[in-house]
């Protein structure tokens, strides 16, 4: 199964937190694909799809950051109008429930690259499968 | 293992018949070297003889904190400072502080108490004892080094602070006892897992913590994190300095007072009436066995209550509980009365949270607000949103249900709230009254 490895950072709500994230990846050239903010009124965590995982985690916790990672799926869809809605419907028919998805930073000549992450992942999956829907290894975001 | 066989373990009423001999020295020690004392016994109409059985005590007027500091510094002495080899003092963070005065013979009972305590919390004399706490006019450094010479430890004199060294010192000299405070343990114990030092590459078997209160949830987490019996001591500098009271290792429920030295009693710190063994109260002590500034009837501010159901490791002298706060350390919220060490108990008992944290005191348009800001853990961050918001939520009713006020818990990043070397101070007061 095609999975890609997410990064996930607790921040606090103040000035100048996400930038220090984002900075200190720079400065170890590491590369950002993909990344959200979900915040609450305090508190926020950052999502992020990287080249170069390992490296990404590690610099993150010797700076003090509390870091997780979670396998999220990545899918590949045709940047026309209407595509996004059709790969959600077909999960909406399956009753597959979608906890959170973003997209990718850097564009794919003719295609969108999405993110999701599935209340149920392998179920989500395979429907995803049924339907010819291509979805990105770890790997092929290293490519992209 | 017992220090002093003959006084730990003295038959109750032997002890009380040494109590009252030691209170009437003291008594008329006081009532004819102290002009304070003098006045005051003579306002109450109380003689020296007038002493008659430990009951007397209670006739006798409380000594408090603005006593000290009305007869700052020597006022209280009863020798001349020539014959003084010592003076302590407590930080004094409001006014002018506290000064105390030690005689030879106090430092050498002090020494004989301490290294009792110590004796009492499994240490003996092939132990490495690394002395954490302050060194200088707090009386905790110079308390437990004179205790762990007493007793014939090998005492590393290194002081509150410069914590990568201290975990170097630990390691290379196999130190197999920590005195400290509670707090800094906690910061150690965090130094320690960030340098990559392993569990094994340390002696440590025993911490004796004590110079602030402190939850028993607290001593679980920290005997987790380093895999030590965490010990807890009291003191105060007033009264002596610590080894006042300890707890037993073998059974780790509450700490013995030294009767021998001190009389302990409990009163209602309103009404100052004498409250009957097992309730809860503010901790007020007679020393009997000091010299240089011996004090009637201390009102210590701390709460606690007297345990005096016999304890299974022997000792006679009767238990208090773990102090549960200061008086002046109490938070009244709303009209809510809540010590720190409630909320401490409570966040400890919260999977997930650090053993960190931090409450802020506030008045937005007359009303009392009360934040409380803990630390998240790798263990339990999550990356979704919903998770940590659940845990926040759940501290918020946790504190609601229990003590009936409502609270703001934020999450803080790892290692953002302040740490402590010595005392921590944990409680922000921002309401200006």
């Amino acid at each position: 199964m095609k999975r890609i490895r997410q990064i996930s950072v607790f921040v606090e709500n103040r000035p100048g937190r996400l930038l220090e994230v984002v900075d200190l990846l720079g400065k170890h050239n590491i590369n950002i694909k993909a990344l959200s903010l979900a915040d609450s009124s305090d508190f926020g965590i950052v999502r992020l799809v990287v080249k170069g995982v390992d490296e990404a985690i590690r610099v993150l916790k010797e700076n003090g950051f509390t870091v997780s990672e979670t396998a999220i799926i990545a899918c590949m869809i045709d940047d026309k109008p209407g595509s996004l809605a059709s790969i959600l419907r077909t999960l909406a028919e399956n009753q597959i429930n979608i906890e959170y998805m973003y997209g990718f930073a850097s564009p794919v000549e003719g295609k969108a690259v999405m993110v999701f992450k599935f209340s149920e992942t392998e179920k989500a999956q395979e429907i995803l499968k049924e339907h010819n829907i291509k979805m990105l290894s770890q790997e092929e975001i290293r490519e992209i | 293992m017992i220090y002093d066989d003959e006084l730990e373990t003295l038959p109750r009423e032997a002890l009380q018949a040494l109590q009252l001999k030691r209170l009437q020295n003291t008594v008329e020690r006081v009532y004819n070297l102290v002009p304070f004392y003098r006045k005051k016994l003579d306002k109450v109409n109380v003689k020296p003889e007038d002493i008659k059985s430990l009951d007397d005590l209670k006739r006798l007027p409380f000594t408090t904190k603005q006593d000290l500091r009305d007869n700052y510094p020597f006022g209280l002495f009863t020798i001349p400072l020539e014959q003084v080899v010592r003076v302590h003092a407590s930080s004094g963070t409001t006014g002018k502080p506290t000064v105390v005065g030690y005689s030879k013979r106090d430092i050498d009972i002090w020494s004989d108490l301490m290294a009792r305590s110590l004796a009492a919390a499994g240490v003996s004399k092939g132990d490495i004892i690394q002395n954490a706490y302050g060194y200088g006019l707090f009386t905790g450094g110079l308390g437990a080094h004179y205790g762990g010479e007493r007793l014939g430890a090998t005492v590393i004199p290194i002081s509150g602070g410069n914590t990568k060294k201290q975990i170097m010192i630990m390691k290379d000299f196999g130190s197999t006892v920590l005195t400290a405070t509670p707090s800094y343990t906690l910061y150690l114990a965090e130094t320690i897992h960030d340098m990559g030092v392993k569990r094994e590459e340390l002696k440590l078997r025993v911490g004796i913590l004590g110079a602030e209160p402190w939850s028993e949830e607290m001593r679980n987490a920290i005997e987790e994190k380093l895999g030590i019996d965490a010990i807890d001591i009291y003191g105060l500098s007033e009264i002596l300095g610590p080894g006042v009271a300890i707890e037993c290792i073998e059974a780790k429920k509450g700490l013995h007072i030294w009767e021998d030295a001190f009389i302990p009693e409990i009163i209602d710190p309103e009404t100052g009436e004498v409250l009957p063994d097992g309730e809860e109260g503010e901790l007020v002590i007679t020393t009997i066995q000091k010299e240089a500034i011996p004090l009637l009837r201390y009102r210590t501010r701390d709460i606690t209550r007297i345990i005096k159901e016999p304890c299974k490791c022997g000792r006679t002298h009767r238990r208090i509980e773990r102090i549960k706060g200061r008086t002046d350390d109490m938070l009244i919220i709303r009209g809510v009365n809540i010590f720190p060490s409630q909320i401490e108990s409570l966040l400890m008992e919260t999977e997930g949270v650090e053993p960190h944290y931090q409450i802020i005191v506030d008045r937005v348009n007359n009303l009392d607000t009360m934040e409380v800001k803990v630390e998240v853990s790798e263990k339990i961050f999550s990356d979704e949103i919903k998770h940590l918001q659940r845990l926040k939520e759940q501290i918020e009713k946790d504190i609601k249900d229990l003590y009936g006020i409502s609270v703001k818990v934020t999450l803080a990043e790892p290692k953002t709230l302040q740490r402590f070397e010595g005392k921590a101070k944990r409680v922000i007061d921002k309401r200006k009254i």
